[in-house]
């Protein structure tokens, strides 16, 4: 499964977290397990 | 790491998305990208350490912030109002520099030029009117920009309809985060050179802007503007943050009134802290409205700290104080820099900052900024430094001594006034006071007021009563 651009890619596990700055394929795992995207928490834009 | 990284993931993820500009015509990511690899490629082989931009806000501006990180060159946005000597003595600071010129608009791209991976370098320097005399060049790297945009701005979050209207300088904290947050979220950015409320509220119409971020004196005007003419709306706005500044009380009310669709955010930060550190956002605003007084009074904070920012008060000895009491402000976190060329860092050995900004924390963890701690003047958004001025003034030779303070101003929030004392036997004008420090440090610090008195209120010992000038020139 490829990669998303920008997104959040977290380990289940531990507080390791990937941003995704160039979309490509492959598979992000930590603890042996595949990582999943992080829900964004929204934030008004204040600029 | 490099802010350099925002545009490229923009242009790699929204290429022919309109990044700046009208929607027809406007130059898109991809183009930006095109552009800032030409120039950061022509700033490399100059051996420029510094990219400076004396401009208002147009195309050039984000030109010229990612054509310098591509060239591993730090951006410095300077006041284009400055009277030349000034700005030359500044530009002299910066050397070797390059100066960002309209030309840039048409280099040719270099693609295989990659920008440095340097998160520690400084990307941006931005001249800040401290407590001191001089003008301070505070330092912002990469990683500290970054932290800010990678903690509080999803990646291609903005709507394809979105578009922000830019009325801060360039050389202005939000003027740069304005174009990093925006590039980031692919919200397209609308320049407007020079405010004024109709030409805000003709762009903002004329463009569809969803978006903008004002100071206090901005607002006082726009809302001002829309009670004269009742036809001037904006009803596609649907985001006004607001910062820089206190707001005054009848303003924002006023404003939410005429807005009554679009959702508020108050912003507070410091240029030493690469902009935002703590929000109010639109819930709180339009709890506000439900006339319950704990939710009015919560309409005076600054919200609470953005993610990745810790923020506390502090007494004189430097310990923490309960909630509710008044202390100084102190922050910490990733995006904090507090570096100034030449100085080094202000922040204490855990990482902690002084805003010099007097403050409280609530129990639900509202901060409320009560004031400047120090003597520094904010007008419309802008810090003044007293220091800079009284310098001013005793270059004249006819000026003994001199004591500028910031007297209460409704449109401004501050005005800059002024006391002075001419030495024996001399005479000077306050008409000829204010032109001489006009020509020297421009209209923006010059005073608006300018008392020349036999003797300035003064201790025993010699040091000036500002309190005691504060009132007498209120008094005027």
């Amino acid at each position: 499964m490829a990669n998303q651009l920008g997104k959040r890619y977290q380990c289940s596990m531990c507080e390791a977290t990937v941003l995704i700055t160039k979309a490509g394929d492959g598979e992000l795992s930590c603890h042996g397990q595949p990582m999943a995207i992080a829900q964004a928490k929204p934030l008004p834009s204040s600029d | 790491m490099n802010i350099a990284m925002l545009l490229e993931m923009a242009a790699d993820g929204l290429g022919d998305r309109v990044a700046f500009g009208s929607r027809d015509g406007g130059l898109t990511y991809a183009r930006v990208r095109e552009l800032a690899t030409g120039v950061g490629a022509h700033v490399a082989r100059s051996g420029a350490h510094t990219v400076a931009l004396v401009h208002e806000t147009t195309t050039l501006t984000p030109v010229a912030l990612f054509g310098a990180a591509w060239g591993g060159a730090s951006y410095a946005p300077l006041n284009y109002r400055l009277p030349e000597a000034a700005r030359l003595e500044l530009l002299h600071r910066l050397r070797p520099a390059e100066v960002a010129d309209d030309a840039w608009l048409e280099f040719a791209p270099e693609a295989g030029h990659a920008f440095p991976d340097e998160p520690a370098h400084p990307a941006v320097l931005l001249f800040t009117s401290g407590s001191t005399a001089e003008p301070k060049a505070a330092v912002l790297s990469h990683d500290q920009l970054l932290a800010y945009q990678l903690n509080t701005v999803e990646f291609a979050s903005a709507e394809d309809d979105e578009a922000a209207l830019v009325a801060v300088p360039p050389f202005h904290i939000a003027g740069v985060t304005a174009i990093l947050s925006s590039t980031y979220a692919g919200r397209r950015i609308v320049p407007l050179p020079r405010f004024t409320a109709e030409e805000w509220l003709a762009t903002a119409r004329a463009e569809s802007v969803t978006h903008a971020f004002v100071v206090p004196t901005m607002l006082a005007r726009i809302v001002a503007a829309m009670e004269d003419d009742p036809d001037l709306r904006v009803p596609t706005l649907r985001h006004l943050a607001y910062g820089g500044a206190r707001m005054p009380a009848p303003v924002l009310a006023r404003a939410l009134r005429l807005f009554p669709d679009a959702g508020f955010v108050n912003a507070y930060g410091l240029t030493e802290t690469s902009s935002t550190v703590s929000v109010l956002g639109p819930d709180d605003h339009r709890a506000a409205l439900d006339g319950d007084p704990a939710n009015q009074r919560r309409l005076s904070s600054v919200g609470r700290p953005v993610p990745g920012i810790e923020v506390r008060v502090v007494d004189e000895q430097g310990a923490e104080v309960p909630a509710d009491a008044s202390g100084e402000v102190h922050v910490r976190g990733a995006q904090v820099s507090g570096d100034y060329v030449g100085e080094g860092s202000h922040r204490d050995g855990d990482g902690w900052l002084r805003t010099g900004d007097r403050g409280r924390i609530d129990t639900d963890g509202y901060l409320y900024i009560e004031g400047r701690g120090d003597d520094t003047i904010i007008r419309g958004g802008e810090n003044i430094s007293p220091a800079e001025i009284e310098d001013a003034l005793l270059h004249h030779p006819a000026v003994a001594s001199a004591a500028v303070v910031g007297l209460p101003d409704e449109e401004w929030g501050e005005r800059v006034a002024a006391m002075v004392s001419l030495r024996a036997n001399a005479s000077a004008t306050p008409d000829e006071l204010r032109t001489f420090v006009h020509d020297l440090i421009g209209s923006l610090k010059t005073p608006e007021t300018l008392e020349v008195v036999d003797e300035l209120p003064h201790t025993a010992t010699g040091k000036i009563l500002r309190r005691q000038v504060k009132a007498d020139l209120a008094g005027l």
